[in-house]
């Protein structure tokens, strides 16, 4: 390439970057400005206010007068749950198919991966019934039981797509040594699928953190409330105080950013690896 | 190896023979089979069955209709507009989902400083709750003290201060910029990941044979992320058709059904009108559509395969 063409790519590369970060960035920039403004300097309708106007008040209303503590802990708790349950159940589940000679294993994993296409607000009217006839209806349990089938078919494709690539010689050493099926899992294939399966945990996590459809059916009460039911609340009042929503959308988002700052290099060979085939 | 060790390693072997192994390897997939059969494979059963009763949460009595939920269908505005708008919707996030997701990707693989850090936090909009993202957006549409009318009437285009998700005609096209908001970094990110797959000596190869900068995207680039390509636009065929959250947190369906799409009106239905057979009808045609969608969409990539 000639360099006036070199010159000429650069400059648009650079271009398409400013935008896609005023475009992707921007707006968490300026929900978390905001989090620090007053109401009346929000008010304002000017982007920049006297010093006086900022404030940790937002944030010491949301974390001391309201309930948010406890929806917080919730939303932890139960993404906590799905995680583990869900980490356990298609990790073996994935082996399973990954190494087995499963009668019907194909249809497994069609089966499986075809539930993606199944509309969630039609699969939420009878499970809402089950978990009513469970009598899990506004319990954490409940809302676990609902969230798990968000992610497992996904984390099952991903996590099978994962093993695939890995050598089969792993397996057959570890057999030829003595271990057992749980054995060589435990020792063998977790730590060699770790980069995998700390993406499958990530992903689950903040489907779960995220998910508003089934806590929205199967919560009732503070007891199960998390914190996107409480930001939809908190935005569809009357009268909005913006900055303490601000406050919340932050703390909302903080624990995923964290998270997503630790794996982010790997994620997405992670997420697809079901669709990547080494051959 | 002596005879001794061949011994010990034959009765190693034959304590867990092959046969008992995938009997064994049946076991584990039962956790996540019982999990989808109870909560995914039972409810979508049910669900289908309701679709022809007139169950009601608010009723005791359940009784069979037979078609008469489709029936009403037929003449439900609502429906149609719904799914007018799920269809409409579907197909202009999709398509521009992959479009830009194909320049963020061009743009990523350009080896220039500073590319490293904006790949490694382009894709935080994929990870942060929706409702969070509907709450940021909410909050600059907002008239008069949301950024977008701020940053307007700062270039002279105070006139068009509203609040952007409350217009009948703004407030589809700000649930599209939603969906994109969200994805297009996934897809960039993807892309590039299956972009950088491809052998660099392709490239070169091209280069020597004189092609230029569009052939070589669309004999090379192209190919080499076919299958990227195929996974994702299914994945977010099926996301964004059936996607519930982005509308119902931003509008409701609103104003005036401008948003409604079928999650959204079946969701209505179900836990504001207690109307779950109706619902569950709409869901069963919801289903329909994608697994017609899925049938045509294989004969093509089939044929596509074959030529």
């Amino acid at each position: 390439m000639s360099t006036r063409s070199k010159v000429r790519t650069a400059i648009l590369a650079y271009l398409i970057v400013f935008v896609s970060l005023v475009f992707f960035v921007g707006p968490m920039l300026w929900i978390g400005y905001t989090s620090f403004r007053t109401q009346s300097s929000i008010f304002s309708g000017q982007v920049i206010s006297p010093l006086t106007e900022y404030t940790i008040q937002n944030y010491q209303t949301v974390l001391s007068v309201s309930d948010f503590p406890r929806y917080f802990w919730n939303s932890i708790e139960i993404g906590a749950i799905v995680t583990l349950v869900s980490l356990f159940a298609s990790i073996i589940g994935a082996y399973a198919l990954s190494r087995f000679d499963i009668r019907w294993k194909n249809a497994f994993i069609i089966g499986i991966f075809s539930t993606q296409m199944f509309p969630q607000v039609l699969l939420i009217i009878p499970m809402y019934l089950v978990i009513v006839d469970l009598s899990l209806l506004d319990k954490v349990i409940g809302v676990v039981l609902g969230q798990l089938i968000l992610v497992l078919p996904f984390q099952i494709w991903m996590l099978k797509g994962y093993f695939d690539n890995l050598p089969l010689d792993l397996d057959e050493a570890a057999r030829i040594d003595g271990c057992n099926i749980p054995e060589r899992l435990l020792y063998v294939i977790v730590p060699v699928a770790a980069p995998g399966i700390s993406v499958a945990a990530f992903y689950s996590f903040v489907v779960s953190w995220g998910d508003y459809l089934i806590v929205s059916v199967i919560s009732q009460s503070q007891r199960t409330a998390t914190v996107t039911l409480i930001m939809q609340r908190l935005s569809a009042s009357l009268l909005i105080r913006w900055g303490e929503v601000a406050a919340v959308t932050i703390l909302a988002i903080v624990p995923t950013i964290l998270l997503f700052s630790f794996i982010q290099g790997r994620l997405v060979a992670g997420l697809t690896a079901g669709a990547v085939r080494e051959e | 190896m002596s005879a001794d060790q061949t011994v010990q390693l034959t009765k190693r072997v034959r304590r867990f023979p092959i046969i008992k192994e995938s009997q064994q390897g049946a076991l584990l997939l039962l956790p996540a089979l019982i999990v989808i059969a109870v909560f995914t494979v039972y409810p979508l059963l049910d669900g289908l069955r309701m679709a022809f009763t007139d169950q009601n949460l608010l009723r005791n009595t359940i009784d069979y209709v037979g078609l008469d939920n489709f029936t009403r269908m037929l003449s439900d505005n609502v429906f149609w507009l719904s799914l007018q708008h799920s269809l409409i919707l579907t197909t202009v996030v999709v398509v521009l989902q992959f479009v830009l997701g194909l320049v963020l990707a061009w743009t990523m693989n350009q080896n220039l400083p500073g590319m490293g850090l904006f790949k490694s936090i382009i894709m935080a909009s994929w990870v942060i709750p929706v409702a969070a993202t509907v709450t940021m957006f909410k909050f600059m549409a907002q008239p008069d003290i949301g950024l977008i009318n701020i940053a307007l009437k700062a270039i002279g285009f105070g006139n068009l201060n509203r609040y952007w998700f409350g217009d009948l005609t703004t407030a589809l096209p700000f649930i599209i910029l939603l969906h994109l908001w969200r994805n297009v970094p996934f897809y960039g990110i993807a892309f590039l990941a299956a972009m950088q797959a491809i052998p660099k000596s392709y490239y070169e190869a091209a280069e020597i044979d004189g092609a230029g900068t569009w052939d070589r995207f669309r004999h090379i680039t192209l190919p080499g992320i076919r299958n990227m390509i195929v996974v994702m636009v299914t994945i977010h065929v099926l996301w964004t058709f059936n996607n519930f959250d982005f509308v119902w947190l931003a509008t409701g369906g609103g104003p005036v059904n401008a948003t409604d799409v079928l999650p959204t009106y079946v969701y209505r239905q179900s836990w504001t009108q207690y109307d779950l057979g109706y619902a569950a009808s709409m869901g069963t045609v919801m289903l329909i559509i994608l697994m017609i969608y899925f049938v045509v969409y294989m004969r093509v990539f089939e044929r596509r395969e074959k030529s």
